[in-house]
């Protein structure tokens, strides 16, 4: 198999194992005292910055960052048990999920020293959250075709004109990285000229529109800018690298265990129920999942070594994305032919208002952060293929 | 370079010389192969040398049971150096020489009753048929695991002599019954957490050899994807082709990713090996539906014939995942073993298992 795909094992980790006893607790007692309920996709659909606040307070946000910026200098390894355990808990982490883990590291990366301090650590703390400015009405799996146009004007600043699309809690958020065209299309080489705007979202001229998904809850939006001057030392990074940076910031985006996670709510109300009405069939489908599952955490546990290690492992990212996101929906499947139920938003029953969230929200798991031919696509690269 | 890679390295040597070969009634394994094997000191690794092995961890023997089944061969290593040789040594029976081949049976219908034949004690005498028996006819010594009246039994019997049925699986491995009638074996009891954690042992060998199986299948369908040209491009150009590579490559990082875990646990003696190696067998068997049907898919004709190499490996797959134990017999164990602690307990026994 080719090297790129390939990872070393992960090392168990101690401190991963101490930090997650944590976690669980905080959480356990979060449950009891009322403060959230456990619901499906919630990395997508629970925000709460109450409840982000609270794991800035403890600790468990921007955890591996520099503590000069709020951080905590911890691996990569401590993060993923955080994120994993409150993932499996359905908590209300969206608000923050896309700072913590994509905006907070392309800043790090790439950003200025003034920028990091401005905003890492508000972002470790709870309080500052971030969109993902790449999609746009035309520009979807074809990223390099956006026209979204950033201009310098005479004062230096950056004149943005375009609009952004499927931007999750963009209504609730402070700041879109956003990927702009800031130099004319170049048909030899269509990954030039773009660059990445840090865009504070409370800027004059940027319209915020919901777009509802089939729950009809809100979470999309389209974000319109219409002539939004945004400051000339807002530019992340290089001007003219934002196809490259895009990328860097998609190998953190896509090999986190949201990737495989976003129904287990779904699956432990089917543990609960099997528990109720023991079945043989669906003790086995119980099994099949759990074995799905637990390659799922190797092979993502296998990233988070890698980044500690300090790889950017974009291939293996892609891969995991495209392994985790399938299964997501294929929980959904497997359930129901092994159980009774009718899927109700209403209904009392937990497992039927856990799959119903589960279905509603089942087309964007092979879609975000790339769709899974785009991701097929990269992992055949890494096969040589391409 | 890692002793595992020097190991790798020389089994490599050796298969070179002995490529897969059809097998038959009349030829039921690669004798030629195993002799080669044992010259060198390979039927013996990670098993310790005061019992006459040839020394070296349980991943080096990982190692060569890999190499060897990605070559398809037809030797019964996987059984004699993960599971029987093992479970012969932790049962302080005495290992019989590894030169000569030792395959391992979970035959619950074999009843072992304690002998009087005047050797002491240790020694029983066996009634009943194990069926289903790895390389039965080719083994000189089965390690059978039993049922007795006080308790499972792991009995280590001499069984060169005894005629075995003509059963082979799909890839023409001989798969036996063996009539244990009144054959007298030393044995030792086990608990029957030991019996269980045995019968995990046999899986995780067959997850194992299935993982370095699709590994392989997958290497062998992108170098013809390569190779094949169609419509004046190499088939891996398409994009139709592409998906289904990328489909392939994703299960088999999965199954490495959990198996290589499992190994890990039964490494370090986790409390949860069953659960471990329950989990890479099932996840490994899941992944054969995939990788064989998208293998054939892109080889076309030629792969669903004997002159091409390929059927070696996948008739070998769409066996293994139904050996030691069925997919369905493990996938309940794990789904049983992780509702263990009760409806709230999923979570954590899956952070917990591996």
């Amino acid at each position: 198999m080719s090297n790129s795909l390939t990872l070393a094992a992960a090392p168990r980790s101690e401190a991963a194992e101490a930090v997650r006893a944590e976690v669980r607790g905080f959480l356990a007692a979060e449950l009891a005292a009322g403060a959230f309920t456990t619901h499906v996709d919630t990395w997508l659909s629970g925000v709460d910055p109450a409840f982000s606040r609270k794991l800035g307070e403890r600790g468990w946000l921007g955890m591996t960052w520099p503590r000069r910026y709020g951080g905590h200098e911890r691996s990569a390894m401590e993060r993923y048990a955080v994120t994993e355990e409150l993932l499996a808990a359905g908590a209300p982490v969206a608000a923050h999920w896309i700072a913590d883990r994509q905006s907070g590291p392309a800043l790090l990366r790439y950003g200025t020293e003034e920028q990091r301090q401005s905003i890492l650590p508000r972002i470790a703390a709870g309080e500052c959250y971030f969109v993902i400015g790449m999609s746009e009405p035309d520009s979807g799996s074809d990223l390099a075709s956006i026209r979204t146009r950033a201009v310098r004007n005479s004062a230096g600043d950056w004149v943005v004109n375009g609009a952004k699309v499927w931007t999750s809690n963009a209504h609730a958020s402070h700041y879109a990285i956003t990927l702009v065209r800031s130099s004319p299309a170049d048909p030899s080489d269509r990954h030039a000229g773009l660059s990445q705007l840090l865009v504070d979202l409370s800027l004059p001229g940027i319209a915020i529109n919901p777009i509802r998904i089939l729950d009809g809850g809100h979470h999309f939006n389209e974000v319109v800018f219409t002539d939004v001057v945004v400051p000339g030392d807002m530019l992340l990074g290089t001007e003219g690298a934002g196809w490259h940076q895009v990328t860097a910031e998609l190998a953190f985006e896509r090999s986190g265990p949201e990737r495989f996670l976003s129904t287990y709510p779904l699956v432990a109300e089917f543990a609960r129920r099997l528990v109720a009405s023991p079945d043989p069939a669906a003790l086995a489908t119980l099994g099949r999942l759990s074995a799905r599952l637990l390659a799922l955490r190797q092979m993502s546990l296998r990233i988070a070594a890698a980044l500690d290690r300090g790889e950017l492992p974009d291939i293996p990212a892609a891969l995991v994305k495209d392994v985790g996101t399938t299964f997501e929906g294929d929980v959904i499947e497997e359930i129901r032919r092994v159980v009774d139920v009718s899927p109700s938003m209403d209904s009392p029953d937990p497992l039927a208002r856990a799959m119903a969230e589960a279905q509603l929200h089942a087309p964007g798991y092979t879609l975000r952060g790339g769709t899974n031919e785009i991701l097929r696509g990269i992992v055949a690269r890494g096969l040589g293929l391409r | 370079m890692t002793n595992q890679d020097l190991v790798v390295e020389t089994v490599r040597n050796i298969l070179g010389g002995f490529p897969p070969v059809v097998l038959t009634a009349d030829r039921p394994w690669d004798a030629g192969l195993w002799s080669t094997l044992a010259a060198a000191g390979l039927t013996g690794v990670g098993l310790p040398e005061s019992s006459g092995g040839s020394g070296g961890d349980l991943v080096d023997a990982v190692a060569v049971v890999r190499t060897l089944a990605a070559g398809a061969a037809a030797v019964p290593v996987a059984e004699q150096l993960l599971v029987a040789g093992p479970a012969v040594v932790a049962a302080d029976l005495d290992l019989p020489s590894v030169d000569e081949p030792l395959t391992f049976a979970v035959a619950s219908e074999v009843v072992a009753h304690p002998s009087d034949d005047g050797d002491g004690p240790g020694r029983w005498t066996l009634s009943g048929t194990a069926t289903g028996v790895a390389w039965a006819g080719v083994a000189r010594h089965v390690a059978v695991l039993t049922s007795s009246a006080v308790g499972p039994v792991l009995a280590l019997a001499d069984v060169g002599g005894l005629h075995a049925g003509s059963a082979a699986n799909l890839a023409g491995e001989p798969r036996g019954a063996l009539l244990l009638d009144g054959v007298v074996a030393s044995g030792a009891l086990l608990t029957p957490a030991q019996a269980q954690a045995l019968r995990a042992r046999f899986a995780l060998a067959r997850a194992v050899q299935l993982g370095a199986a699709l590994e392989q299948v997958l290497a062998w369908t992108v170098q013809y994807a390569g190779e094949r040209h169609q419509f004046g491009r190499p088939l891996g150009k398409f994009q139709a082709i592409q998906m289904e590579l990328a489909e392939m490559a994703g299960e088999v990082t999965a199954v490495t990713a959990v198996t290589d875990a499992a190994v890990q646990a039964l490494e370090r003696e986790s409390r949860d090996v069953v659960l471990a190696a329950a989990a890479a067998k099932v996840r490994a068997g899941a992944a054969v539906e995939v990788v064989a049907r998208l293998a054939h898919q892109v080889h076309g004709a030629i792969g669903f014939t004997q002159e091409h190499k390929l059927h070696h490996l996948t008739r070998r797959l769409w066996s293994w995942r139904d050996e030691a134990g069925s997919d369905l017999a493990w996938s309940r164990v794990l789904g049983a073993g992780l509702l263990a602690d009760g409806p709230d307990a999923l979570w954590p026994a899956l952070t917990r298992v591996v």
